[in-house]
């Protein structure tokens, strides 16, 4: 079980260079356990690149990323074995089927998959069942994403990193993912997801933080028992008043 | 397109196989019914003149040993079989290049050339997009968010490749299987094994760790066919070269002019009353304490003969050596560059080990020009010893003494069983080690870039 207020990431003082250009500068934040963050930014602001440094996949100038406690530089195996990660593009094998994709990266993560829990997490994510023996080849973008999200449930880690994780998705497949992160959220889970979505974030994130020009600008932070005010990031955010 | 590749080079593999068998097992048949067939030639001679048995010859053959169905070696090169006579080191004959339709290694493919050739171009078909694909679809980040290591994903995907690698060598365990049953040294055969499955490795290694630097297929693809080219063309030709450059080797042809001169020097043998063999007559006259040779108690055209072929044959051997020798320090410039090329590293090492090397074919050589000085001394110890030296000059001008220096047939039986043998598997083993450092150096240093590639891996 995790300990309520212990951080789960943390980002000090992060550093990061991209092909000799400066992509992240100073990035400090981090997200305790059963909080769900939002990192909000626009393009280009840094925030895809934030979930690699913390899954190791990017070297630090300067600063540390930690995954529970453990540098992820330093760590990156032991990091993404409990971290699940949901990319922007979703990219599974398409000449295997959702199933075959499945058992293949559980195995692969070290979990034998039950037959059950697989059908299970598919029926969470609403993955048809008439397509879930067909090819990923001819999946559109939002079934990858549900084939996708649905193996970070059956990995049922601590925590969740997840790129913009609702592009794809109709917007009802949008409501019932917010619906189901505030559930792995109450659930003990640990959820940093970065977007440019203000809506998505201020509906489903306990705080939000503002990604600028590869700096961190602003933080929000749900009221107790309420949500972030919309207009407020979205001002913030550079768009004006809704 | 790989699997059309591996499909047509299996075929050719087995195809290849079986045929370097049955054409050396021919060989080997062959080679034995000729052997037998010259002793028996030589030793059914009537009575006769032992000059005229000097001349008539006698042939010797090296039988190819059981794992030159795998690595035929200088064999199809060198010459297999060699005409004994006096006074005279004939080159060995009847090479592969000179009995047929020639046109390099390439008109006689042995299983060993396709491991060594055409297997390492197999591997990278099968393997140079192993990891870069994995880049490229974006599923090599899928599959390390999962935990999975580079390393893991290298060794899964080396396990592959060397699978492919492995079942390649079916035919060689067959090959060699076959081999110790024929009496090859299980030692011998297990090395040559090992040596051809370490080089394999290496090459699987090698197509991993450039698959998985490269940015696209198409660089993996092109680096690799480059290093292949490099490796098994570009530097086997410098090698070459260079051999022949540093280790200058005059060659049989220039070797027997620069000999001949000297041999002129010498006096014939055939000719008892040549002034160069004044000295030697003085000696023998003193030593049977004699005026004239028409006094002594053996025939002085034998003695000469026998004095003659000796001094000759010290001179020949010191030209065969020295022509060996600069052949010997040719083929080590060559082998040097095994440490900048695994294919000479390989080659020098399947030679070594199936006894079809340049060493080999010398001890041949040497072998058989003992075989050659022991028969024509005691043909030319029977001349001096069997007949009198009247009858012996008178010969040719009277039908008696012509009869009486026919000595008998008996004499012919001179000729000892000559059966070539390789070197025994622990020499031929030894004698492998330099090749053999030298892959495991590249497969050390392979394995090294492969830790580092695997770090790296999923590194953006």
């Amino acid at each position: 079980m995790s300990d309520p207020g212990a951080q789960r990431l943390e980002a000090d003082n992060l550093c990061v260079n991209r092909g000799g250009k400066s992509v992240l500068e100073d990035l400090s934040f981090s997200v305790a356990s059963r909080e769900v963050y939002a990192l909000l930014g626009g393009n280009g602001a840094g925030k895809s690149t934030t979930l690699l440094v913390f899954l190791g996949f990017l070297p630090v100038a300067r600063g540390e990323a930690r995954v529970s406690g453990k540098t992820a530089s330093a760590h990156p195996n032991e990091v993404r074995r409990c971290a699940a990660y949901l990319p922007e593009s979703v990219s599974l094998y398409p000449h295997l089927t959702a199933r075959e994709n499945l058992d293949y990266f559980l195995k692969l993560a070290g979990i034998a998959p039950q037959a059950t829990a697989v059908e299970s997490a598919l029926d969470r994510v609403g993955l048809q069942s008439s397509v879930r023996d067909m090819r990923m080849g001819s999946f559109s973008k939002g079934m990858r994403q549900k084939v996708a999200i649905a193996l970070a449930l059956l990995r049922d880690t601590e925590i969740l990193l997840l790129d913009e994780p609702t592009s794809g998705l109709d917007p009802r497949g949008i409501d019932e993912f917010h619906g189901l992160i505030r559930g792995l959220s109450d659930a003990g889970k640990t959820v940093l997801m970065v977007t440019h979505d203000v809506y998505g974030a201020c509906q489903v994130a306990d705080r939000i933080g503002l990604l600028r020009d590869r700096k961190l600008v602003a933080e929000f932070e749900a009221p107790s028992g309420g949500r972030i005010d919309t207009e407020t990031v979205h001002r913030a955010f550079g768009g004006g008043s809704l | 397109m790989a699997l059309w590749a591996g499909g047509v080079l299996a075929a050719l593999l087995i195809t290849t196989s079986l045929v370097t068998v049955a054409r050396m097992d021919a060989e080997r048949q062959a080679r034995l019914d000729h052997q037998q067939g010259a002793e028996d030639a030589f030793t059914s001679q009537p009575d006769r003149h032992p000059h005229r048995m000097v001349h008539y010859g006698h042939y010797l053959f090296r039988l190819p040993s059981p794992l030159t169905a795998m690595e035929p070696g200088v064999d199809p090169v060198t010459g297999q079989a060699i005409f004994l006579e006096g006074h005279r080191q004939n080159t060995a004959a009847g090479s592969e290049a000179n009995r047929s339709a020639f046109l390099g290694d390439l008109s006689w493919p042995s299983p060993a050339l396709l491991y060594q050739f055409f297997v390492p171009l197999l591997l990278i078909l099968l393997g140079y997009a192993a990891v870069v694909r994995e880049r490229e679809n974006r599923t090599l980040v899928a599959l390390m968010s999962q935990g999975v290591g580079g390393g893991r994903i290298m060794s899964g995907k080396g396990l592959a490749l060397g699978a492919a690698a492995a079942l390649s060598l079916l035919p060689a365990l067959v090959i060699g299987g076959r081999a110790v049953l024929m009496g090859e040294a299980w030692s011998a055969v297990a090395s040559m094994l090992a040596v051809y499955m370490g080089y394999l490795v290496l090459w699987c290694v090698l197509v991993l760790c450039i698959s998985s630097w490269a940015r696209t297929r198409g660089a993996a693809l092109t680096s690799l066919l480059a290093l292949w080219l490099v490796v098994t063309l570009v530097i086997p030709g410098i090698a070459v070269h260079w051999a022949a450059t540093t280790s200058p080797s005059p060659g049989k042809i220039s070797t027997d002019f620069a000999m001949q001169a000297e041999l002129r020097t010498m006096g014939d043998g055939h000719n008892a009353s040549d002034p160069a063999f004044a000295a030697f007559r003085d000696r023998v006259l003193s030593q049977y304490d004699v005026d004239e040779i028409e006094e002594l108690p053996v025939n002085w055209r034998g003695l000469v003969a026998e004095h003659s072929e000796a001094k000759l044959t010290e001179l020949m051997n010191r030209y065969a050596e020295q022509r060996m020798t600069q052949e010997e320090a040719q083929a080590r410039a060559v082998g040097l560059f095994g440490w900048l090329s695994p294919y000479l590293a390989i080659g020098n090492a399947s030679r070594t080990l199936s006894g079809a090397d340049l060493a080999t074919h010398h001890r041949f050589l040497r072998e058989a020009e003992r075989v050659r000085f022991d028969f024509v001394q005691s043909l030319n110890r029977a001349h001096a010893e069997q007949m009198a030296y009247a009858d012996d000059i008178n010969r040719s001008r009277d039908a008696a003494a012509e009869r009486r220096t026919r000595i008998s047939a008996d004499n012919w039986k001179v000729l000892e069983t000559f059966e070539f043998e390789p070197a025994p598997a622990a020499e031929r083993i030894e004698r492998a080690l330099p090749a053999v450092a030298m892959l495991a150096l590249w497969l050390a240093a392979a394995a090294a870039a492969s830790v580092i590639a695997a770090r790296r891996l999923g590194l953006q």
